[in-house]
């Protein structure tokens, strides 16, 4: 193993440097051109959806648990009545604003697509 | 072997890594500041910068393989002798090396941190890459300015090493330093989390939410790298005990303390939308103390059995804490509108004033423990006298203070969010009360006949009233830290039972409803259990109340007793490896009737190249109920007489147990569930041919290092390190010996830290005879005490005195605590007041969208069905 080891070091090295360097060039060349690719694109066209996603699953969480501490009987019947009405409002005011979002999705799919017919015909 | 000039190269690879950490910080920046394109360059710069830093790690550890002597580094810490192992472990051994090691996990964390933001969070992302950076940036900076750990000899190269550290080379060296750095490290992801929220203006839970994974994985380590460092102390240094409260372990607690505060306090927040600011400031805290730590530790301002040499890198430290703070605090104030709370406290008896006042005594330790650790520093500036703060100070503040958190682990899981009603309360709190008092009264009745006495001797660390109350409240430590112990576990298997019998009502079997109850409550369930883990480790706490020690010497075939056990001695014996002699003493364990139940062999290392330090190798016979453990002090070769301490420590194994416990549930907690894996890929837009589910990698790395580490740790049984070359024998004939001797520390210049008490040299035996003689002459202890400190200085009492500027000692922390209190009572008032009026003018749900009803309840199913 005492033999074995330095080489086994090397070749840890040499294969982090050349993917270090290989990286360091990509990010410089993407960093030059200015422009965004594809993906990074649609990284930053989908934040906003994934947020709303993000926000809706933690009021479900948290609409699954008042259900479960009520049962638990640690939430009175008013104020589970209560906290669930508010929990469920704010749910439905992300479901809505997530079905907003869509709209403008498929907008700009539909758009997208007529414009690559276009370009075919 | 490849013929390269290491030195250069090294340093040349950190440069590099320097100037691709402040171009991917300025890409990065750039990407925040409205160009979003650059966000990709700024990954892969990240990408780019996290590789050369294991360029670097690499060259290092080639060097140690190589025996490169030209690098200081690799010469001070290793020689030709040593095995590979030893030589990987020696790159973090000195303080050059350590600091390139913190900056390789703090890339491995960067790179995680970078695969899982990939499709996430983008517009913190930019802001989090960048803090990243600006943390690495500080680390390389320190290196190549302060503590180059490639920087080389400028005059002639050694023809071998001076060897690392013997107390230094055992197997805790691969596990403990590591998993505590990666707790310290791990706190940069979170904080950076907090930085891009605070700068973007993103203050909902989002932030809260992403950073929660990651606080959950540092957490976890450092709780295992405090609980491996308990190990370590318990089975390497020999003197008996698992906690020291020296300045380092100090530094390594108080961001776990602060930490622990924050988990509990981010829960309201994602419930109730309040504390916003609190957690802001709880989180950049627990980041500044794990900052503020490595420059205690690195800096070599306080004494310590760990610090590296003392040396010019804490002046980095002193600017760098100084722009995090002005930092911090600027962005906080800039924040402050957005910060505000969206809901109110709408009563005192609630699970939000619980968790405050969880809060409130986690921080009012930290302040203890900061203000202790800081205090020989403090007094060395302002009235230029060094004191010291021994373990006693702690001991007793501290053991108060853990009950009454224990207390609140166990009353936190009973009461309601919101607001609990009195009957509800009282009926959830009969049966973890009703199992305390039980728990009490047994160990009142029964206690004293099996060896836990439900009350024990008080011992005062001042004459004064405070010293009194102390050392009574020390005295029922016991029965009331077992009750609460008992408290806390009915109050957990309450809420257990309570939920299994809701789902069981469901028409589950008992074993699927267990089962699947914690399945879908893994936080809850997870954090319930870690709540186990720490009743487990209070009671291994508690027991340190009825250690027994002695200490003798003995000729081979000679035996002493202690408690219900008697050890003979049976002969010394000697071993040889190529590096080193090792003195073994074999002794036999007797029970009463003088059957043999085992045996233990402690010992003495000699290394080569260390022939001045000889280590202690203790001998550890562990059992549920208690820990043998046995010191050889001295042996001579001539006449084989051996000096042997012998400590008797009940319920020791309870702390290992319930550190596994708190690792399980930590592990449970931070699980990430099928759905939340399932939707993060559906998230991305970018179709792949493998499910590589960047939260499950990083989960599953964090609990399989974790897992390795602890077993490494607890499966190991014995072993290794202390250098104590005391030969005496320590008598105490009573209490007040015990008390006064306690307060006096040993002045013989080897052994500066132990208190005459413990202390087994011959200056301490001297010593003591002669404070003997003073007490049987009629000379007050107090009296004593005074010419003892005025004769050695103040830094010669364990404990500074209970009177003018040392009172701040106490005084300090307690006032905070006082203020806190009533500060966080007032405020839970107006914001009951506040809450009540919102509550009155709330309106119900609006019924005009119905539609969404039953889509959130299908979604609902779903959730339950996942």
């Amino acid at each position: 193993m005492g033999d074995f080891l330095p080489w086994l070091f090397i070749l840890v090295a040499v294969a982090a440097m050349l993917g270090g360097l290989a990286s360091l060039w990509l990010s410089l060349t993407l960093t030059l051109s200015g422009e965004a690719t594809g993906a990074a694109r649609a990284e930053i066209t989908t934040d906003a959806r994934l947020a709303l996603l993000t926000e809706k699953e933690a009021l479900l969480n948290e609409i699954r648990e008042i259900a479960f501490e009520h049962d638990a009987g640690k939430l009175s019947d008013v104020d589970y009545e209560e906290l669930n009405a508010k929990l469920r409002a704010e749910a439905r005011h992300v479901l809505h604003e997530l079905d907003a979002g869509a709209e403008g999705f498929r907008e700009q799919a539909e758009a997208l697509i007529a414009q690559k017919l276009g370009k075919a015909e | 072997m490849p013929s390269l000039d290491i030195p250069f190269f090294g340093t040349l690879v950190l440069s590099l890594t320097l100037i691709s950490a402040s171009y991917t910080m300025a890409v990065a920046i750039g990407a925040g500041r409205g160009r979003p394109h650059l966000l990709p360059s700024a990954r892969l710069g990240t990408y780019a910068t996290c590789a050369l830093v294991v360029v670097a790690v690499c060259v290092l550890a080639y060097a140690f393989q190589v025996h490169d002597f030209r690098i200081r580094y690799v010469a001070r810490y290793s020689d030709r002798s040593m095995p590979w192992w030893y030589l990987i472990a020696s790159l973090w051994g000195g303080q050059d090396g350590s600091l390139l090691w913190w900056a390789f996990l703090l890339c491995g964390y960067t790179f995680f941190a970078t695969r899982w933001l990939r499709g996430r969070y983008t517009e913190l992302q930019p802001w989090i890459l960048a803090t990243l950076m600006s943390i690495l940036i500080f680390f390389v900076v320190l290196m190549l300015f302060a503590a180059n750990p490639f920087a080389t000899y400028i005059r002639t190269t050694p023809g071998d090493g001076e060897g690392l550290n013997p107390l230094l080379q055992n197997y805790w060296m691969a596990i403990h330093p590591p998993s505590l750095y990666m707790g310290f490290v791990g706190w940069s992801v979170p904080f950076a989390i907090l930085i891009a929220a605070l700068i973007t203006g993103r203050l909902g839970n989002e932030w809260v939410r992403a950073a929660r994974l990651w606080s959950m994985i540092a957490w976890t380590f450092l709780s295992l790298g405090l609980l491996l460092g308990c190990l370590w102390s318990y089975e390497e240094l020999g003197w008996g005990g698992y906690w020291a409260w020296d300045p380092v372990e100090n530094a390594s607690f108080m961001p776990w303390l602060v930490g622990t505060a924050y988990l509990h306090s981010v829960l309201i927040q994602e419930r109730r939308s309040m504390m916003k600011v609190w957690n802001v400031f709880l989180l950049a805290l627990t980041f500044f103390l794990t900052i503020f730590g490595t420059f205690l530790t690195r800096s070599g301002l306080i004494a310590s059995v760990h610090s590296f040499a003392r040396s010019d890198i804490g002046q980095y430290f002193v600017w760098y804490m100084a722009f995090l703070i002005i930092g911090i605090a600027a962005l906080i104030i800039w924040r402050l509108p957005k910060l505000k709370a969206d809901n109110e406290i709408e009563s005192l008896v609630s699970r939000e004033f619980a968790f405050l006042l969880n809060n409130w005594v986690l921080l009012g330790m930290m302040v203890f423990v900061l203000i202790a650790t800081t205090f020989p520093l403090l007094s060395q500036w302002v009235r230029g006298e060094e004191v010291t703060v021994g373990p006693g100070f702690y001991n007793k503040w501290m053991a108060p203070l853990g009950i009454v958190l224990l207390f609140l682990a166990g009353l936190g899981p009973l009461v309601a969010w919101r607001k609990a009603t009195g009957s509800k309360l009282a009926r959830a709190m009969a049966f973890p009360i009703g199992a305390g008092v039980v728990v009490a009264v047994l160990q009142i009745l029964f206690g004293a006949r099996l060896g836990y006495p439900p009350v024990v001797e008080p011992t005062e660390i001042y004459d004064t009233t405070t010293g009194t109350v102390l050392a009574w409240m020390a005295a029922v430590a016991p029965v009331v830290s077992f009750a609460t112990c008992a408290f806390v576990l009915a109050s957990v298997g309450q809420e257990f039972w309570r939920g299994m019998r809701v789902r069981m009502r469901r028409g589950e079997g008992a074993g699927t409803s267990i089962f699947r109850l914690v399945a879908k409550g893994r936080r809850r369930y997870g954090g319930y259990i870690v709540h186990v883990g720490i009743v487990f480790m209070f009671i291994g706490f508690t027991g340190a109340a009825y250690d027994v020690e002695q200490e003798k010497a003995l000729r081979p075939g000679e035996t002493m007793a202690i408690g219900e056990h008697t050890l003979r001695y049976d002969q010394p014996r000697m071993e040889t490896d190529p590096n080193k002699r090792m003195i073994y003493t074999d002794m036999t364990l007797l029970d009463p009737s003088g059957t043999e139940k085992g045996q233990v062999a402690p010992a003495k290392f000699i290394y080569r190249t260390h022939p001045q330090m000889p280590t202690t190798e203790v001998a550890i016979r562990s059992r549920p109920s208690e820990d043998v453990y046995v010191i050889m002090s001295t042996v001579d070769p001539s006449t084989r007489r051996g000096t042997f301490r012998i400590i008797i420590r009940p319920l020791v194994a309870w702390i290992w147990l319930g550190g596994i416990v708190l690792l399980l549930g930590a592990i449970i907690g931070m699980w990430p569930t099928g759905r939340e894996l399932v939707r993060n890929e559906v998230a991305r837009s970018r179709p792949r041919r493998f499910k590589f589910s960047p939260a499950g990698a990083i989960v599953a790395l964090a609990i399989a290092l974790a897992t390795v580490m602890a077993w490494a740790g607890v499966a190991s049984a014995q072993d290794d390190t202390s250098s104590s070359l005391h030969a005496g024998t320590v008598v105490i004939n009573n209490p007040i010996e015990r008390q006064l001797f306690g307060r006096l520390l040993c002045q013989c210049g080897d052994c500066a830290r132990l208190p005459l008490d413990t202390c087994a040299c011959g200056w301490a035996d001297d010593k003591r005879a002669e404070v003997r003689e003073q007490l049987a002459a009629g000379v007050e202890p107090s009296q004593i005490q005074e010419s003892y400190r005025v004769q050695y200085g103040a830094k010669a009492l364990a404990i500074p005195s209970d009177k003018g500027l040392d009172r701040a000692l106490w005084a300090v922390p307690v006032a905070t605590m006082v203020l806190a209190i009533g500060f966080v009572v007032m405020l839970g008032r107006r914001w009951q007041r506040r809450g009540a009026e919102a509550h009155a003018a709330a309106s119900g749900r609006t019924n005009a969208e119905l539609e969404y009803d039953e889509r959130l309840d299908e979604e609902l199913d779903r959730l339950e069905d996942s």
